[in-house]
């Protein structure tokens, strides 16, 4: 596995064509190529066909191609997987070469490509190429437009990319199991003309949402709502990799939604515009300023921003989806005195612990055993403490000195002096008040009633 | 039946050395009755009783006759009373103290004293009469032996002993009864004593719900429904503790009632918990052929049966002639000399020819056969259900020590996990608590089942019927009162 990333990472995507080649020889299929490492990998500079800007998938990869006769050659393999969502929690899924999401493809505005899927899930499938215009016969609804892809078999889709944008993947047979099952991925169409919509990071990633069980492994594929690991690229903070970017850059954000809720997207300190949309690129003129963009189900924004030097959140704004798995129908225990009772629970229950009494940030501070596979609520250390956050969080860090093409985690932010929220540890005088009338005998004294009316 | 008297009197007959054969009948008879005079042994045949009680309860059982050490059956009382019981000093204790036992033992002295007096001469009788008229009187007296008596003695005396022994298998059968009874009793008590402590913990689960359930309510965290709800829990528990503890109070009464304790002995102790499940099961071998061989019901049907037999040799013996006496006479009238003689009394069969009570004596014998296939059919039946039912409860016990219990634990310990998480609420987390001292409950339940079970096999094999408890039997007594008819 480390060999293959490695391998990936120095070899690069021209390698990757001739080891297509040596380990399938003559044979018309291009190697699948395989990614399990749950991290972010560089982006992959084109070194065949057009030239574009790489994007960088969030804790994720981009599918290597092999020129053929001038068409661009991909090869995914639907397969079961195991994806780490954070370290601490391994989940069953089903994804493409060995991760779900499946990896990104990127292509350019006017390729001529041609993706091979295999099927190597239990039952049959199809890839849908969400947003992409293309003859009706490769849009992959099975029933409709197709026959479905059986398990053990290949299917060819050969299309040419009509216009930029970004775009999506994921099957139309069985799609609630499969796509609660983790079965998606980005597609990005680059512009013809690398100038066009040029910026220094471009990032990419999906929502997703799973249900899993405290102390299981593999997603409740029936729940329609009520998910409990929010997450981006199928992974749940803190192990979602921070955006890194340098004081300065155009940043690009783009994010697919396939979870069955909207997320309303909130990045702290720089505003963006929102740049795109599942119908592509938005005039200048009409671009929305926000600080929270809402990426409604089965669509894909683009978001753009100047960045600024700072730890900034970003995260959705669901309260709920930057939480990992918790009891939904646990009762507030918010001003409950439970000191007595809890003595006697513990008499009967001798680990018990008093929470909630405060609010649930006790959960962040308490380190206590969980069930297996499982998540803690909110997880994730800064370095004032507890982030108290998880799923759908994540942090772009703007630095100074990141040097181009450097997307490693800088650490945490230096405050400059003064920029820092400090505490007041002055006096709290008692503000001066105007005399109130004093009582006499013609004073009415109101005597309120006692007793037997504590409940209103 | 028509009694016909000769009368033999020297009128009819001479007899001029009427004295010389009567001096040697009263020889011989004082011999026969010295020969056949049983007397009173000095254990009462306890002995016997003792030593089946011992082989099928383990205990000694003890006669408290007056004359008898009452003192030191006390003191033994006493010291058994000091300590925790176990469920062999219940029985112990049972075997000192049970007033229904000891009279059921008393049995046995009236069945000795019937034997003795089987092996005695039935007292001669004397009859004088006296007739006065026109100025005479006469005066008839005659002494009369049971003759026939003393020909049937030794047949008699058969069948005493035959009863008498019965009465010692029915004594060690009464004993193995109340040492079951006292066993069962005693599980019970320690079970329902040892329920009381787990309702307690369940309702103090409950009580926690409810009381955080209130103040949960109370600063508007939880709706009236809710709060009610769990107030709901806690109702119930406090219902089911209270039942719990009243079923402790019965069967502790139970068992005072069979060791036949008095207001003064009521603090004894017991236990806190049952005895631990064996290792294993008992695989008992040839069961039904060890109930056969020990069962007091089986050997006391077959004794009846035998004894039947017997008597129905009686009465073949004596149907033409049951009953003769002969005896000394003589007469005296008035105005003449005593003139002296002897008499017969014959009982002639002149109506009842004897076949009838032939026929009820087969019908008799007939009867105590099948009853005692019957008693032989039901024990084999019975020794394979006790088997059963031990078996099952020996496989549940262990199923709910080794399956349940820990099952239940590890549920509870991962929904303290679920809990740390904030994945369930500590209602949950309660009512889980609940449920697990529930499976500790169903523990108890099943380990005093085995313990009543093994009881009941035990009994089953070697000592009666397992169903019923010996003191709401009352067909033991109307078995052997059958069996004993000649």
């Amino acid at each position: 596995m480390n060999n293959r990333r490695n391998f990936i990472r120095t070899a690069g995507a021209t390698m990757l064509g001739a080891t297509a080649v040596s380990r399938v020889g003559a044979a018309s299929l291009p190697e699948a190529v395989i990614q399990t490492s749950p991290d972010m990998q560089p982006p992959l500079i084109p070194t065949t066909g057009r030239p574009y800007n790489p994007v960088v998938t969030l804790n994720g990869w981009t599918l290597p191609w092999r020129m053929k006769n001038g068409v661009k050659e991909f090869h995914l393999v639907a397969e079961p997987v195991v994806r780490e969502i954070a370290p601490g929690m391994k989940v069953n899924l089903w994804g493409y070469n060995g991760q779900s999401p499946g990896p990104t493809i990127e292509v350019v505005e006017g390729d001529r490509i041609r993706i091979f899927v295999t099927n190597k899930l239990p039952e049959e499938t199809t890839v849908h190429w969400h947003g992409v215009l293309l003859p009706s016969g490769m849009d992959g609804v099975s029933g409709l437009t197709q026959p479905a892809i059986r398990p053990g078999k290949t299917f060819v889709y050969e299309f040419v990319l009509q216009r930029s944008g970004t775009f999506m993947y994921h099957p139309h047979a069985d799609e609630m199991t499969q796509m609660a099952m983790g079965m998606m991925g980005m597609f990005i169409v680059h512009p013809k003309d690398p100038r066009q919509m040029k910026v220094d990071r471009d990032f990419v990633f999906l929502l997703n949402a799973y249900d899993v069980d405290p102390g299981s492994a593999t997603p409740k594929v029936n729940t329609m709502l009520d998910f409990n690991l929010w997450t981006w690229n199928s992974r749940a903070f803190p192990g979602i990799d921070p955006l890194v970017a340098r004081t300065g850059d155009r940043v690009r954000i783009r994010m697919g939604n396939l979870t069955m809720t909207s997320h309303p997207i909130h990045l702290h300190g720089p505003h963006f515009e929102v740049t795109g949309t599942d119908g592509g690129w938005i005039p200048k003129t009409a671009r929305w300023p926000e600080v929270t963009t809402d990426v409604a189900v089965g669509r894909m924004r683009a978001i753009e921003f100047d960045a600024l030097a700072g730890d900034w959140a970003f995260h959705c704004h669901k309260a709920h989806h930057t939480m990992n798995a918790m009891g939904h129908d646990v009762p507030t225990m918010i001003g409950v005195d439970q000191k007595d009772v809890a003595d006697k629970v513990r008499k009967l229950i001798p680990d018990y612990m008093v929470m909630g009494e405060r609010g649930m940030a006790d959960m962040g501070e308490m380190e206590m055993p969980l069930p297996d596979n499982t998540l803690p609520m909110m997880t994730g250390q800064g370095p004032f403490g507890a982030i108290g956050m998880g799923g759908m969080f994540s942090v772009v860090k703007v630095r100074d000195d990141v040097k181009p093409g450097d997307y490693k985690d800088p650490g945490w932010y230096k405050h400059p002096a003064k920029t820092l929220a400090y505490e007041y540890t002055g006096g709290l005088p008692n503000p001066a008040r105007a005399a109130g009338p004093t009582a006499d005998k013609t004073t009415l004294i109101v005597r309120k009633p006692m007793g037997g009316h504590e409940g209103h | 039946m028509m009694k016909t008297r000769i009368m033999a009197t020297r009128a009819e007959m001479r007899a001029p050395h009427s004295m010389r054969p009567l001096k040697r009948l009263a020889a011989a008879g004082a011999a026969l009755f010295l020969a056949g005079c049983a007397t009173v042994s000095p254990d009462g045949g306890f002995g016997t009783v003792q030593q089946l009680t011992k082989e099928r309860t383990g205990q000694t059982a003890t006669w408290q006759r007056p004359d008898a050490q009452a003192d030191s059956a006390k003191a033994r009382v006493d010291e058994l009373l000091q300590q925790p019981l176990t469920a062999d000093s219940a029985v112990e204790l049972a075997f000192l103290n049970n007033k229904g036992l000891q009279a059921s033992f008393s049995e046995l002295g009236i069945a000795e004293s019937d034997l003795v007096r089987a092996g005695r001469l039935r007292n001669p009788s004397f009859t004088f009469g006296r007739l006065s008229g026109n100025g005479a009187v006469e005066i008839d007296r005659s002494i009369l032996f049971d003759v026939l008596g003393l020909l049937t003695m030794p047949l008699a005396k058969q069948v005493e002993q035959a009863r008498f022994e019965q009465a010692q298998l029915q004594a060690a059968f009464e004993a193995v009864g109340v040492a079951a009874d006292t066993r069962r009793a005693y599980f019970s008590a320690v079970a329902a004593q040892e329920l009381v402590k787990y309702f307690g913990q369940v309702k103090e689960a409950a009580q926690a719900s409810s009381e955080l359930a209130r103040r949960m309510a109370h600063t508007g965290n939880f709706s009236k429904l809710t709060q009610m709800r769990e107030q709901a829990f806690y109702a119930d528990a406090t219902a089911q503790l209270a039942r719990a503890q009243h079923q402790a109070v019965a069967e502790r009464e139970r068992l005072t009632r069979l060791l036949g304790l008095g207001s003064d002995q009521l603090n004894f102790k017991l236990p806190e918990r049952l005895p631990e499940l064996p290792k294993s099961a008992v695989e008992p071998k040839d069961a039904e052929q060890t109930a056969m061989d020990k069962r007091l019901d089986v050997l006391m049907a077959k004794r009846s049966a035998d004894a039947v037999a017997k008597s129905l040799g009686l009465t073949k013996a004596t149907r033409v002639v049951n009953v003769l006496n002969f005896g000394y006479a003589n007469r005296s009238q008035t105005g003449e000399a005593r003139s002296n003689g002897y008499l017969i009394e014959l009982e002639l069969p002149l109506f009842d020819f004897g076949v009838a009570r032939l026929l009820r004596a087969e019908a008799t014998y007939m009867q105590a056969v099948n009853r005692t296939a019957q008693v032989a059919i039901n024990a084999q039946s019975e020794v394979r259900e006790s088997y059963s039912a031990y078996r099952t409860a020996f496989d549940l016990a262990q199923h709910y020590r080794d399956e349940v219990v820990p099952l239940r634990k590890r549920i509870s310990e991962e929904n303290l996990l679920r809990y740390n998480g904030m994945l369930i609420s500590v209602f949950e987390l309660l009512a889980d608590s609940r449920e697990q001292v529930s499976s500790i409950t169903g523990y108890v339940e099943a380990l005093r089942d085995f313990w009543v079970t093994d009881t009941n096999l035990q009994t089953a094999l070697t000592g009666r019927s397992p169903d019923a408890s010996a003191t709401e039997r009352p067909s033991a007594k109307a078995a052997l009162a059958a069996g004993g008819a000649h």
